[in-house]
């Protein structure tokens, strides 16, 4: 059978029982939003191919629980994933503070040059918010990590974030398979490059890029 | 080719013990061309008494693709055979002889098993492992059971996989007998024999057993009863070579331009279609009570639940009893007492948690993790369910009581996600609080180490499926384990809320009830989850689905399983297990049933294999009413257990 696809990469959501991992993939994968999510067990994943600078790459984006019990078993699944989706809560400081763990979590069971990025989320409920968006970018600072805020449910940025996580990946990639050819631009200026290409939209003006 | 012509050979050695469907691995110093090629394993007694493990490419074994002769030398590679098969030497045959792999006994330091158990590594020098093989029938416990007839053994400190000789050809006496010189069949030799080969396709489990028995006589109370010493090998090989026809459903033949790979699988017996029953009724249910309210005949009540789980009508009643809530022999008029202290208990430990201040809160953040944790998974309990839909659906705040009620009533435990779906399908059918706790806690009795913090109970559970799969299908369990499923991680969410994300609020009524009368046997969830994946074996095999299609393919099960046919079905499947000739004491370990103390532990072994002057009569076990399979084992009958592999042959 013909790949359909040029590129497969393998993506995974990680963070706290309840940021949203679910409704953001579900969001991206089916582009809708349904309140009354059930919690995740154990592991799952969804399938979305997108069109990346004229490539096709298909997006293999795993789920998984969130409660740190259940670790021991998630955690077999970071195996292979190419980039992870670190998600937070905007309006629960803990799942915010857990970041940290996250990322010795992933230190300790993923591949070392995974590509990570911080997701926020809930962003439209303002009135709960309990973590700034500045906090937000200055732990992305601190772990040099990309960053945004999201809302799976007006979505906002979702689509951004896989972008440009994929993007990331993708360029990580062709850097390798092209070692032998190395171009004077740096990811981020190519990034932004492409970027500019797309066409310009709402929530270009609303992410956070670092 | 008849047996005498064996005989006849001065220079032949001996195969004390062959495992078929070895896969050399590795080996230093040959070529790679000579690796993962399928061969047999061997124990063999050399001309001089010295004994060395040996293992030879299928290609030699099978090497003349004549079926009367191809199916002779199958059979002749089991048990006693002559190093060179006359008339078929070819430049092949040379080849393939070239491929051998001997490592004498003598010469063997350490050997260990790994990966779980099917893969064995062997070496001759301190930290070097000169050859890898893997078991791709079965596993490699036999091969070491036996092989510690011959070796003194033992285990090392830092490393229980890994055996160290410390002391070669440790050898029994006491069955050093060839098949042949154990004469089983005594009368009119030929007219038995061929008794025992017609019978074999239409009654194969009593002929099997009749012949096991007439071996145990032999076994047990030596040669004694035989009289008129007659050598029999003529016979059964003749039988055997005849009897091939029996053989072909049990094997499956690889044909391939070089060789042919014949493989003997053990199986299992049909699986019994078994009708699931009707429903308990009320009437049967007040019928089985006597004037005061007692269940007397509890036994027959959980039996009747079991066959056809409980009617609608009085699941709110008979559910108390099936989670240990209410005491089956309470008298009604106990009950009420008993009700009124259990609801006093539980509002006095809602109370504990309702009276905590903010302040109190504020310092008590394992407190503060649990109650968010129990409000976030509340607003994703069953909301598409009529009974907790919609913003500020009471039921919802009775559901997240219930749940910090029992975290004070079990702190240590908590709240862990998975819970709130336990308790949806309680609450929605009791409706009251205290009874819809009190269930629960019933329920989480049973599966609490579900919950454990390290995960050890999921684990344990994950291991024992694993465990239950590869014996009752071992086909899909070698394709999970190929495909990097082997830990059977997929099956989590099933066992953590026992399958409450498969089924519907209806079907997972019936399935609950029916798992908690702990029928038919221990772990019964487990063979409920064998059935699942038995039923799915041939989408899993044939589309070859990898790790990812494996795991996509069990989730996107949940709610297209049909709850009646896969308890049908697990039950079938319970048989079929329980009737196995080749049952083991790790199956029985899981399924609750009474071990035959078959095991080949390395005592156990290991004593018999020392006790050189010992007879049979010695040991305290007997054959009878045991399952022959794994009891031959113990009696270092070598050619005991290959009469009962060849049998088992016929037999499927």
């Amino acid at each position: 059978m013909a790949k359909t696809y040029d590129y497969l990469l393998k993506l995974l959501l990680i963070g706290d029982s309840g940021v949203g991992k679910t409704s953001i993939l579900f969001r991206f994968s089916e582009d809708a939003f349904n309140i009354s999510f059930i919690s995740t067990i154990g592991i799952d994943f969804k399938i979305r191919t997108i069109d990346l600078d004229g490539k096709k790459v298909k997006l293999q984006i795993w789920d998984t629980a969130g409660q740190e019990r259940f670790r021991t078993i998630t955690t077999a699944y970071y195996r292979g994933s190419m980039g992870i989706m670190l998600v937070y809560d905007v309006t629960n400081e803990k799942s915010f503070e857990n970041i940290k763990n996250w990322i010795r979590n992933i230190e300790e069971n993923a591949s070392a040059d995974v590509e990570k990025m911080i997701l926020g989320n809930k962003c439209d409920l303002d009135s709960k918010r309990q973590v700034s968006k500045e906090r937000g970018e200055q732990l992305a600072i601190e772990y040099q990590i990309k960053f945004v805020e999201t809302s799976a449910k007006d979505s906002l940025n979702v689509e951004y974030a896989f972008f440009t996580l994929a993007r990331d990946i993708k360029a990580k990639m062709e850097k390798k398979q092209e070692a032998s050819n190395p171009t004077p631009r740096s990811g981020a200026h190519q990034l932004r490059a492409n970027e500019q290409q797309r066409k310009p939209t709402s929530w270009l003006s609303r992410c956070n890029l670092l | 080719m008849s047996s005498s012509s064996v005989e006849d050979i001065p220079d032949q050695c001996k195969d004390l013990f062959t495992q078929d469907g070895v896969l050399l691995k590795a080996c230093i110093g040959r070529p790679v061309t000579d690796l993962n090629s399928i061969g047999m394993l061997c124990i063999v007694q050399n001309v001089d008494n010295t004994k060395c493990i040996e293992w030879r490419p299928n290609d030699l074994i099978t090497i003349d693709s004549d079926t009367q002769d191809q199916e002779w030398a199958v059979v002749n590679t089991i048990g006693r055979r002559q190093r060179t098969l006359s008339g078929n030497i070819t430049s092949d045959y040379a080849t393939a002889r070239a491929r051998i792999i001997r490592i004498p006994l003598e010469d063997l330091k350490t050997f260990r098993v790994t990966r779980n158990n099917q893969q064995m590594q062997f070496s001759t020098k301190p930290g070097v492992w000169q050859s890898t093989f893997y078991f791709q029938h079965g596993n490699a416990e036999i091969f070491v059971a036996y092989l510690k007839n011959h070796v003194k053994t033992a285990k090392t400190r830092h490393d229980r996989n890994t055996y160290v000789v410390v002391e070669p050809n440790v050898e029994s006496q006491v069955l050093n007998k060839s098949f042949a010189e154990l004469d089983i069949f005594t009368e009119n030799t030929t007219d038995v024999v061929w008794n025992l080969v017609s019978n074999f396709k239409q009654r194969p489990y009593e002929t099997t057993m009749e012949a096991f028995s007439k071996l145990t006589d032999i076994v047990y109370y030596g040669n004694e009863a035989t009289n008129g010493k007659r050598d029999v090998s003529e016979e059964v090989a003749d039988l055997l070579t005849k009897s091939m026809s029996a053989l072909e459903d049990a094997t499956s033949v690889t044909r391939n331009d070089e060789y042919e790979v014949i493989s003997v699988k053990p199986t299992l017996p049909p699986r019994p279609s078994i009708p699931r029953g009707t429903p308990l009724s009320a009437e049967k249910w007040e019928g089985l009570q006597d004037t005061e309210g007692r269940v007397t005949e509890v036994e027959g009540v959980k039996q009747l639940i079991f066959r056809g789980g409980v009617a609608h009508s009085i699941r709110q009643t008979v559910w108390k009893y099936l989670l240990d809530y209410y005491p089956w022999h309470m008298t009604h008029a106990q009950l009420r007492v008993l009700h009124k202290k259990k609801t006093e208990e539980y509002f006095s430990m809602k109370l504990q948690w309702r009276s905590m201040t903010e302040g109190q809160e504020s310092r008590f953040t394992e407190y503060r993790d649990r109650k968010s944790l129990v409000e976030k998974d509340v607003n994703r309990t069953d909301r598409t369910h009529p009974f907790f839909a919609g913003d500020d659906n009471p039921n919802l705040v009775v559901l997240s009581d219930i749940l910090m009620t029992y975290v004070m009533y079990n702190f240590d435990l908590g709240y862990v996600q998975g819970m709130s779906d336990i308790l949806a399908p309680l609450l929605l059918l009791l409706g009251n609080e205290v009874d819809s706790f009190w269930c629960f806690v019933g329920f989480m009795e049973k599966i609490a180490s579900n919950f454990d913090m390290d995960q050890a109970g999921m684990k344990h559970q994950l291991l024992q499926l694993q465990q239950l799969l590869t014996f009752a299908s071992p086909e899909l369990a070698r394709h999970l384990a190929a495909k990097d499923s082997g830990n059977m991680y997929f099956c989590f969410r099933w066992l953590l809320v026992w399958f409450k994300r498969e089924f519907s609020h209806r079907d997972i009524m019936r399935l609950w009830e029916v798992l908690w009368t702990g029928l038919p046997c221990n772990n019964f969830h487990l063979l409920i989850c064998v059935a699942i994946l038995d039923a799915e074996k041939d989408s899993l095999i044939s589309r070859d689905c990898g790790f990812t299609e494996i795991l996509k393919h069990v989730n996107d099960l949940s709610m297209c399983l049909d709850v009646d046919r896969i308890l049908s079905s697990a039950e079938g499947i319970y048989h079929q297990i329980l009737s196995a000739p080749h049952l083991t004491d790790q199956i029985r370990v899981i399924l609750g049933l009474p071990t035959v103390g078959t095991s080949t532990s390395s005592e156990e072994v290991a004593s018999t294999s020392q006790a050189d002057n010992g007879t049979v009569e010695d040991s305290d076990h007997s054959l009878y009413g045991k399952d022959m399979e794994e009891g031959t084992l113990k009696y270092d009958g070598i050619e005991i257990y290959i009469v009962s592999k060849t049998v088992w042959a016929l037999l499927s």
